[in-house]
């Protein structure tokens, strides 16, 4: 043995190191911080690793669709529609897919602000910001009457009645509550009011429409209950012949819901009248020998003495077209016309929809499609006089409390109305909006309202149909619900207002009784179970008593039976449409990212507004898609970038709702706001911006990729691909696949946002979306028509991965990172990615996006994720799954319950929420499922079935009757 | 001039070849790999942050990274079929270039195998593309043309460098007595033991005929299964049994106009022009004629095959884009290039004339790069579904990379020229000695 000090490292010194090491080690500032909390009481209900469902409503407009909420470990990941709720019956829109994200957006208030002397929203809490909020309210009461105003969106539910026990406490008047729902069709409340008496919007039921109009009436986008209409529309759909339910489309621009028409009578805007007024006309000429109701019979002198070529004259479009619809509509009862909507709510609109609720009572109509007796006079909205009577009585420093309750008067509000200016009067405008909004920015003290999914309360749509609105879970900040904080604020005034407390709860389990009332007809005995049963269902649904159905005054129609102002000639002005998208809605919640970031289904656009021109337009201005172009009317100017579109007519251009059309619409002076018909100039900028644009080529090229059917030639030719040398591939168990209706389906996104909900699909940005690098697995291609130039036919055409049998993308793998399974799926397995991107090239229906660059999920968005989807980083291709992970967790359920799969276990998430129900997903292996029926009728076709890819999905062609 | 007279002045030669570097050559050295670091940095952004930097986005997933690759295979294409294919023919005039052409062959296949690294989604797992035994059990998918690429070009990287190292050793031991210090141990080594005994000699000969022999199938099969990267698809454009024949001529005739663009300078910076002769150039030249009479006449070919087809089939559709559309000045040139070029060679006088000679090689060699990114790019901007279609433009990143490959090869090159004798000794003294032997024959004849 050496000498123990000429080792290196001795048993001594090694005891000495390790020593000190451990030490070390034991003193690191980590060690002490980590620490697991086991979960002793496992919260109720909530099981790892397993969704838990809640029933509620979505608020993102009026319609108030059911939803059911699905949240896992305590946080909402998904929302879909309630399919027991009468209104959605399962589906929601885009918007409502899209709710989720405000429940998670990054902006949202965390707690009370005030605006402190520097002129900055600084945190309070929540006492000091109610007694500040009850002293302003008893200061200003003491003042007299109107010096506290509310304006609120509708409220047909607890909200409303906790916001008008409130006013009245705080000593307002009625008239001081201001209900402002921008796109409200207030022109037909006017005309019911006059024409029947009876000051409400009836309800429309399309199920047994033979024929529909609409003039301007986007029930596609935004009109009443979307959802619900385009549901009605569709189920008349997808059949040959003259059982097909019919659309015509009256209006300047070809707006989405015009896509899904069968005719598009182009009409001049403003013309809409003239047209209604044609058919009118059409169907009293004695000539005609048309039979109609014998109310409407008195008024045949004042429409007759028009004459037909003036009246076409006046809407700008051949006689023969009017006479014809007038015939049809004649031929096919019942049928339902709708008027106006924003694309025809011109300052005549009153007249307008007076005269198309006349051709409805002639037609017999009233009380089948167009039924009265069902709005629940639980709330209405304001007209546009008493929003402009508010906005001044705001500017002349009338006023010393105003109260924004999810009202956003500058986001919303034509800015020639002046609200800015007016709010900059108030002594004190307090907002209860959830994050930024242009009307925070003058409010003096912000109290974020909760969320709805985080909300108790309930509505009250529509007679019959009770919504209950539940929190789906905790809330994420230190936010109080609107209702709470008026009657806290209440409680603080004296004398305190009446509410026997202050939580919502208790507010919707009081009105309980008087709903389980209506629904049962009588009052349930023990109303808890009853109520219970509700809020696990979603809400009160029951067959309200008929009302008697309004009679006509022929004396008041007379004054909307003059004719329509004719254009004034030779004018060089255009009139502008503005118009809402299924996206964007009326605005508010337009900044939402989902919403922003998937395309419009008509021009592609994403993140960006357009300014839609005809092509002859946009010849005599010298511009092209993407040239920035001036805009402007009497009451402002903006600069938006031009995009060229045979959808709209040479003397219209089209504007999507938001900033830049309220800056250039007028403030109006009658009763309702005025969307369309303002004279605008365009003028060329000089400038260029790349509009981030999903489309390449509008056109088909002869290609002949999206065919329709007539009743003449009803299925699609398709070529005979027998000839194989390969042996069918086996599909033991499963072979999934898709049927996509495109005679149902109306371009309105709520698949492809619900996609985006369900797979975690980022989202990338408008920088991304230039360069063509937008992110979303389904996409809405829509073709205009031919060749450049041609007619307008547009087309559109659903399009994700279509789970080829003979995928292409798959053998040019070289890492076996997509393969097909023995279910028929085209996978792709992320992790084995390596980013070749020859799947995409190979890929003949471009379907696969690749991850650039890494994706954000900003804090606290990344909370929506769905657990059940893996996150993608970049560098690897990812697409359409077939929700995977739903066809997963449907085969473990079934194997729990010892049961084999059925039909309709598996849902996609598009399938899902597809108002129209136009995607049906299921099993081919089954002939029985609805997909193999499906997939044997007679308009199924694949997408460029010559590849023989031998896709999963089939479509079925839109069937286009052609004009005689 | 004796055989041993003419040895030793092709030996100086060569080896003045070697001498001390001037500032031309520093300078070029310098600036080949500034290009390459430069490229080297640009090519960091995209391992850094994702492939964002590129111009690429749906549906053109490919674009300069694969043009350039595709280039770069060709480009390798000339040297093996200069040394070998004509070595079985015993075509004389290659003696003079083949070492230059598989110095070229070496490099450029280095240059081209960044590509398919450099071009992935996730670089860091380049190597899942390769065979290797692994506890997870995955294996690669042999279908895709991509991992037959992989087999292709690493095939050839290993054949040509060992072709191009056994026709070194010889050299390599005649260097290796003059040489001093580091080149005395690397010629040490290139030379394997070299001694020039007869039993070696005859080992040699027949190792080079076996290599020769081996590495000819390449020369068709290598740019074959590259141009099967495109016809196994189904993409209108690239979906053609033409492509493997007329991949294999285009990447000929790119590789020998790189061949005499680096030979033209080279001759007369290194004084070489004693032994790589205008009548040298002339037999190139002649193969540039040939290989750019196929190549248009596969352009002719894919065109009036499209032309056929109805007005609304694909094919045509991309064919007529590629002429008229947005890539249509690509096009063009690329006809004008390398259908023009070859053509204007037919003229004895133009091929004669060393600077003309030179532009048009350079031109073809634009024309090539032009030819490729007409294939990959227009083919998947014009895809079946119209809505789809979109503009590729590559951005700064890509041209920075694209360039810096050039420079890498070009610094490769210029370290490889002061350390391999550019030309072959050994078989310029074979053929000096077979010269010197004829005319002795002759004179004794004569004299007789």
């Amino acid at each position: 043995m050496s000498d123990p000090s000429q080792r290196l490292l001795g048993r001594r010194a090694f005891l000495q190191v390790a020593g000190a090491a451990g030490a070390a080690a034991g003193c690191s500032p980590k060690a002490a911080t980590e620490r697991l909390v086991p979960w002793m009481v496992a919260p109720e209900d909530i099981i790892p690793g397993r969704p838990l469902f809640y029933r509620t409503a979505c608020r993102e407009c009026s319609a108030g669709c059911g939803v059911t909420a699905r949240t896992r470990e305590g946080r909402a990941t998904k929302l879909e529609g309630n399919p027991e709720d009468p209104i959605g019956r399962g589906a929601l829109c885009a918007r409502g897919q899209a709710a989720i994200q405000s429940l998670y957006h990054p902006e949202r208030f965390k707690g009370p602000l005030r605006r402190g002397a520097g002129g900055a929203l600084a945190p309070v809490s929540w006492d000091e910001a109610e007694d500040a909020l009850a002293k302003a309210i008893a200061a200003a009461r003491a003042k007299g009457p109107g010096r506290i105003r509310l304006l609120t969106r509708l409220e047909p539910g607890s909200t409303g009645a906790v916001q008008r026990t409130f006013m009245q406490a705080a000593g307002a008047r009625p008239e001081d509550r201001v209900v402002l729902e921008p796109l409200d069709p207030a022109p037909l409340r006017a005309a019911s009011e006059a024409l029947l008496g009876v000051a409400e919007l009836p309800v429309v039921d399309l199920s047994a429409a033979r024929t529909v109009v609409a003039f301007g009436a986007d029930l596609v986008e935004t009109w009443r209950s979307p959802v619900e209409l385009a549901r009605q529309l569709a189920d008349g759909r997808g059949r040959l012949g003259a059982e097909r339910r019919r659309l015509a489309w009256v209006g300047p621009r070809l707006a989405l819901t015009g896509v899904s028409a069968d005719r598009w009578i182009a009409c001049r805007s403003g013309g809409e009248r003239a047209v209604a007024l044609g058919v009118l006309r059409g169907l009293l000429d004695p000539a005609s020998g048309i039979e109609v109701a014998e109310e409407v019979r008195p008024l045949a002198p004042l429409v007759l003495r028009h004459a037909p070529a003036e009246l076409a004259a006046r809407a700008g479009v051949a006689w023969p077209g009017i006479e014809r619809l007038a015939r049809e509509l004649a031929a096919r009862r019942p049928s339902a016309l709708l008027a106006p909507g924003p694309q025809s709510q011109a300052p005549d609109a009153t007249a307008l929809a007076a005269v198309v609720l006349l051709v409805n009572l002639a037609l017999g109509n009233v009380g089948r499609t167009v039924r009265y007796g069902l709005d629940p006079g639980a709330d209405a909205p304001s007209s546009a006089a008493e929003v402009r009577a508010l906005v001044s009585a705001l500017g002349a420093g009338e006023v010393d409390v105003l109260l924004l309750q999810h009202a956003d008067p500058l986001g919303t509000l034509p800015a020639a109305l002046g609200v800015r200016e007016a709010l900059a009067r108030v002594p004190l405008v307090v907002s209860f909006a959830l994050r930024p909004d242009p009307s925070t920015g003058a409010a003096h003290l912000v109290l974020p309202d909760h969320h709805a999914l985080e909300a108790f309360e309930d509505l009250v749509p529509r007679r019959g149909v009770v919504a209950l609105v539940q929190p789906v879970m905790a809330p994420l900040a230190d936010t109080r619900q609107a209702s709470q904080v008026l009657m806290e604020v209440g409680a603080k005034l004296t004398p305190p207002a009446p509410f026997p407390s202050t939580d919502p709860f208790d507010v919707v389990q009081a009105r309980a009784a008087e709903h389980a009332r209506a629904a049962l007809g009588a009052a349930p005995p023990d109303l808890a179970p009853v109520h219970r049963a509700a809020l696990q269902r979603g809400g009160y649904w029951f067959e309200p008593k008929a009302a008697p159905a309004p009679a006509l005054r022929a004396a008041a129609a007379a004054p909307y039976l003059d004719l329509p102002p004719a254009p004034a000639p030779g004018a060089r002005a255009l009139a502008l449409v503005v118009f809402p998208t299924p996206l964007r809605g009326d605005g508010r919640g337009a900044d939402l990212p989902w919403l922003r970031e998937v395309p419009d289904a008509l021009s592609s656009v994403s993140w960006s507004p357009w300014l839609e021109l005809s092509p002859a337009t946009a010849r005599r201005l010298g511009v092209r898609t993407g040239d920035v172009v001036a805009v402007a009317t009497a009451a402002g100017r903006v600069e938006v970038p031009a995009y060229v579109s045979p959808g709209v007519r040479d003397d219209a251009a089209g504007l999507p709702l938001g900033p830049e059309a309220l800056a250039l619409l007028p403030a109006g002076d009658g009763a309702h706001l005025v969307w369309a018909g303002a004279p605008v100039t365009v003028t060329s900028t000089g400038k260029r911006t790349r509009l981030p644009l999903l489309e390449g080529s509008p056109y088909q090229h002869g290609r002949q990729l999206v065919p329709t059917v007539t009743a003449a030639a009803p299925s699609p030719p398709r070529p005979d691909l027998s000839a194989t040398m390969y042996p069918e591939p086996v599909h033991p168990e499963h072979r999934w696949a898709m049927a996509i209706d495109l005679d149902r389906c109306t371009g309105c996104q709520a698949c492809v946002v619900a996609c985006h909900a369900e797979n975690n699909v980022p989202v990338m940005g408008p920088d991304a979306a230039r360069e063509g690098r937008y992110m979303g697995w389904l996409k809405v291609e829509r073709y205009l028509g031919d060749e450049p130039g041609g007619a307008l036919d547009v087309r559109l055409l659903l399009m994700l991965c279509q789970h080829c049998t003979n995928g292409p993308c798959e053998p040019v793998c070289p890492v076996y990172a997509t393969y097909h399974t023995a279910e028929g799926l085209n996978t792709q397995i992320y992790n084995r990615c390596v980013g070749t991107r020859y799947c995409s090239n190979n890929c003949p229906y471009k379907v696969r996006t690749f991850n650039w660059r890494d994706a954000r999920f900003e804090r606290p968005l990344d909370l929506q994720l769905n657990p059940d989807v893996t996150v993608r980083s970049r560098g690897v291709m990812e697409k359409c799954t077939f929700c995977i992970q739903r066809i997963r967790y449907a085969e473990n359920e079934a194997r729990d319950e010892g049961r084999p799969l059925a039909d309709g276990d598996v849902v996609t998430a598009c399938a899902q929420t597809c108002p129209t129900r136009a995607i049906v997903f299921g099993d081919a292996k089954d002939p029985a499922s609805r997909v193999s029926r499906l997939s044997r009728d007679g308009r199924a076709f694949r997408a460029l079935e010559e590849v023989n890819a031998r896709p999963a999905i089939a479509y079925l062609a839109r069937v286009k009757e052609r004009e005689p | 001039m004796t055989a041993s007279d003419s040895f030793r002045s092709i030996e100086e030669t060569v080896r003045a070849t070697h001498g001390r570097p001037g500032l031309a050559y520093w300078l070029g050295l310098a600036l080949a790999g500034g290009l390459a670091a430069f490229g080297g940095w640009a090519y960091s952004l995209i391992v850094r942050t994702g492939l964002h930097w590129t111009g690429l986005q749906r549906p053109g997933m490919w674009g300069n990274l694969i043009t350039d690759f595709v280039f770069w295979v060709g480009i390798a294409h000339s040297g093996t079929l200069i040394s070998a294919i004509l070595y079985l023919f015993r075509a004389r005039f290659r003696t003079a270039v083949y070492r230059v052409a598989e110095m070229m062959t070496v490099f450029a296949v280095m240059t081209a195998g960044l590509y398919p690294i450099l071009h992935l989604g996730r670089p860091w797992f380049a190597y899942w593309l390769f065979p290797y035994p692994n506890q997870r059990e995955l294996w690669m998918n042999f279908r895709s043309p991509l991992i037959w690429d992989v087999f292709a070009v690493s095939t050839y990287l290993i054949v040509s460098t060992v072709f191009l190292l056994v026709g070194v050793a010889p050299d390599a031991a005649a260097l290796r007595g003059r040489a001093t210090g580091w080149r005395r141990r690397l010629y040490s080594f290139l030379a394997f033991g070299w001694h020039g005994t007869d039993e070696q000699w005859r080992h040699y000969t027949r190792a080079y005929l076996f290599f020769a022999a081996f590495a000819t199938p390449l020369v068709v099969s290598v740019h074959s299964v590259v141009s099967w990267d495109f016809a196994v698809s189904v993409l209108p454009g690239w979906h053609s049994t033409l492509f493997p024949p007329y991949f294999v001529a285009g990447a000929i005739l790119s590789g020998v106009a790189m061949v005499i663009t680096i030979l033209v300078p080279l001759r007369r910076a290194f004084r070489l022009e004693d032994l790589i002769t205008p009548r040298h150039l002339d037999m190139l030249a002649r193969l540039v004629i040939l290989t750019g009479l196929i190549v248009t006449y596969s352009y002719a070919t894919e065109i009036l095959l499209a032309a056929q087809e109805p007005a609304s089939d694909p094919e045509r559709s991309t064919f007529l884009y590629r002429m008229t559309g947005p890539y249509a000045p690509v096009f063009w040139t690329m006809i004008a290039c390398n259908c023009g070029g070859p053509i204007l060679l037919l003229s004895r006088r133009v091929r004669r004339s060393t600077p003309a000679l030179l532009v048009i090689c350079v031109a073809i060699n634009v024309g090539m790069w032009l030819e490729r990114f007409n294939i990959v790019v227009t083919s998947l901007s014009h895809d079946r579904l119209p809505f789809d279609w979109r503009v590729y433009v590559p951005t700064w990143v890509e041209w920075a990379v694209t360039f810096g490959a050039f420079g890498w090869f070009f610094f490769l090159f210029l370290v490889g020229l002061k350390l391999l004798p550019p030309v072959s000794i050994a078989e310029l003294k074979e053929e000096a000695a077979h010269l010197a032997a004829h005319a002795g024959a002759e004179e004794a004849s004569r004299g007789r």
